[in-house]
C-alpha cells in the first residue's frame, strides 16, 4: 500500500470521527430533548424546522454569537486549557473503536478502525480517565465555589469508578485472550457467543461505571441543577459552555457505549444465539450489515442511558463512592474468579 | 506506524479545540460592563474574594486506595491476556494475589476508609 493511499485512508477515517463528534454529537442534543420531552408528556422543540430538526443549528449559532467572557478572578490559561483537556481525550477514544468488519474497497482491505493496536482497550481506559482533568481544571480555574464543589465531586466519582471499570473489563479480556478491540470482537464471532451471556455481572457493573464516568443520572451529582446550577460549567459562556455538555453527555457516552458494545455485545456481529451462531436479517448488505448492527447497538445503549437519566432521582456523593467500593468492586472481583473457571471451557 | 492515525487525530482535535475556544472572541460582541465578569453567587456579593482556598473533601483515603488498586489492575491485565495458556499454575498464583488484594479491601472496609469522611473532628 503506497504512502498516498495510506494518507488518504487515514484522512477519511479522521473525517468520519470528526463527523461523529461534531455532527452526531450535536444532533444527540435534539434526540435527548425530544426523548426527555416525551418522557415528561410534552412535545419538546417544535419551532425551528420540522419537529425541531434544525434546533441544533440554531443552538450552535446562538452559542457562537455570545460574548467571550473571562470571569474577573479566573486564571486565563487554565480556564481555556480545561476545554482542551475535556474535548481532546474524550474524542481520542474513538481512535480504537472498530465500527465494522474489514471491508474491500477500490482494491484495498480496510479495517474501519483508526489505530488497530494490541493495547486498544488500555488506551480507551487511559483516555477515558484523562477526562477528569478537564472538569477539575475548569472548577479550579473559574474561581467560583459552585464550580469548585462540582469539580471535586466529579473527581471523587472518577477515582471510585475508574477502579471498578477496569476490574469489570478484565472478564471479557480473559475470555477473548486479547487487548485489541478488533480481536475481542473477532473472538466473540469465532466463539459464537456475545460475552454479555457469559459475563452478566461484569456487564451490569460496567453500565453503572459508564453512567458514573459520563455524569449521567443517577450519578450526576457534580452538576446537580437544583443545588449547584450545573457545577463546573457555571462560569463558562458561549461555545465554551456548549462544549462541556457536548463532551461529557454525548461524546463520552457514545465512546463508552462503543467500548461496551465491543466488550459485551459482540461489536458489529448480528443477533447472537449463544453457542449456535448468528442470525442476520440484513444479510443482503454483505459486509456493510456490520456497520448497521454496530449503530443499532450503540443507539439502543444511548437510549437506555437517556431513559435512566429522565426517570431516576440522583444519589448523594457519599452514596456514590460507597456503592463503587462496597458493592461494585467486590462484584467485579467475584466476576474475575468465576471467569477464571469458565474461560478454559470455551473453545477457540 | 500504527499510531500515525492517532497522532493525526490528536493534532486535528487540538487545532479544532483552539478554534472553538477562540470563535466567541471572533464572532461575539465586545461590550465592557463593570459587573459582567463578576463571579456567580446567586445575586448577592461574594462571601470570599477567591474560591481557591483550602476546601474539605471527604475522599482523601479513597484517592490513596485508587493508586493501589489501579496499580494492581495493571498487573492483572497481562495475566488476563495469557490466562488460558498458563493452566492451573496461573490460576493459583493469581488466586493468591486476588485473596491478598481482597484482604486489603476488607481491612480498609473495617477501618472505615471506604466511608465518606464528613469532617476531621469526628475522626
Amino acid at each position: 500500500m503506497s504512502i498516498v493511499a495510506l494518507g488518504i485512508i487515514i484522512a477519511i477515517k479522521v473525517v468520519v470521527i470528526l463527523a461523529i463528534i461534531l455532527g452526531i454529537g450535536a444532533y444527540l442534543t435534539l434526540v435527548e430533548r425530544k426523548v426527555a420531552a416525551h418522557i415528561q408528556r410534552r412535545p419538546g422543540p417544535m419551532v425551528v424546522g420540522w419537529h425541531g430538526l434544525l434546533q441544533p443549528l440554531a443552538d450552535g449559532i446562538k452559542l457562537l454569537t455570545k460574548e467571550d467572557i473571562l470571569p474577573s478572578s479566573a486564571n486565563f490559561l487554565l480556564y481555556n486549557l480545561a476545554i482542551v483537556m475535556a474535548l481532546v481525550p474524550a474524542s481520542l477514544v474513538f481512535a480504537v473503536v472498530p465500527f465494522g468488519p474489514e471491508i474491500h474497497v477500490f482494491g484495498y482491505d480496510i479495517k474501519p478502525i483508526l489505530t488497530d493496536v494490541n493495547i486498544g482497550i488500555i488506551m480507551a481506559f487511559a483516555f477515558g480517565s484523562l477526562a477528569v482533568y478537564g472538569v477539575a481544571l475548569s472548577g479550579w480555574a473559574s474561581n467560583s465555589k459552585y464550580a469548585l464543589i462540582g469539580a471535586l465531586r466529579k473527581a471523587g466519582i472518577i477515582i471510585s469508578y475508574e477502579v471498578v471499570i477496569t476490574f469489570a473489563a478484565l472478564g471479557p479480556i480473559m475470555l477473548a485472550k486479547s487487548l485489541s478491540t478488533y480481536d475481542i470482537v473477532m473472538a466473540q464471532i469465532h466463539q459464537k457467543v456475545w460475552y454479555i451471556f457469559l459475563q452478566p455481572i461484569s456487564f451490569v457493573v460496567f453500565v453503572f461505571a459508564l453512567l458514573a464516568e459520563t455524569g449521567r443520572v443517577p450519578f450526576d451529582i457534580q452538576e446537580a441543577e437544583a443545588e449547584l446550577v450545573t457545577g463546573f460549567t457555571v462560569e463558562y459562556g458561549g461555545m465554551k459552555f456548549g462544549l462541556f455538555p457536548l463532551v461529557e453527555w454525548y461524546v463520552e457516552v457514545l465512546s463508552l457505549s462503543s467500548i461496551l458494545t465491543v466488550l459485551y455485545l459482540g461489536g458489529w456481529s448480528p443477533i447472537n444465539i449463544p453457542f449456535v451462531g448468528f442470525v442476520d436479517p440484513f444479510f443482503f448488505l454483505g459486509p456493510w450489515s456490520g456497520f448497521i448492527w454496530f449503530i443499532i447497538k450503540v443507539t439502543i445503549l444511548f437510549l437506555l442511558v437517556l431513559w435512566l437519566h429522565w426517570t431516576l432521582p440522583r444519589y448523594r456523593i457519599d452514596q456514590i463512592t460507597t456503592i463503587a467500593w462496597k458493592v461494585m468492586l467486590p462484584l467485579a472481583l467475584f466476576n474475575i474468579l468465576i471467569t477464571a473457571f469458565i474461560a478454559p471451557l470455551l473453545r477457540g | 506506524m500504527a499510531y500515525i492515525g492517532l497522532l493525526s487525530l490528536l493534532a486535528v482535535m487540538l487545532g479544532l479545540s483552539v478554534i472553538l475556544i477562540s470563535l466567541n472572541w471572533l464572532l461575539g460582541p465586545k461590550k465592557k460592563e463593570p459587573y459582567k465578569t463578576y463571579p456567580y453567587e446567586c445575586g448577592v456579593p461574594l462571601y470570599d474574594d477567591t474560591a481557591q482556598t483550602t476546601f474539605h473533601q471527604g475522599y482523601y483515603i479513597l484517592g490513596l486506595l485508587l493508586l493501589l488498586f489501579d496499580i494492581e489492575v495493571a498487573y492483572l491485565f497481562p495475566w488476563a491476556v495469557v490466562y488460558n495458556f498458563l493452566g492451573v499454575f496461573g490460576f493459583i498464583e493469581v488466586f493468591l494475589f486476588l485473596v491478598i488484594l481482597t484482604l486489603g479491601l476488607v481491612y480498609a472496609w473495617k477501618k472505615e476508609a471506604l466511608d465518606w469522611q464528613f469532617d476531621l473532628e469526628s475522626l
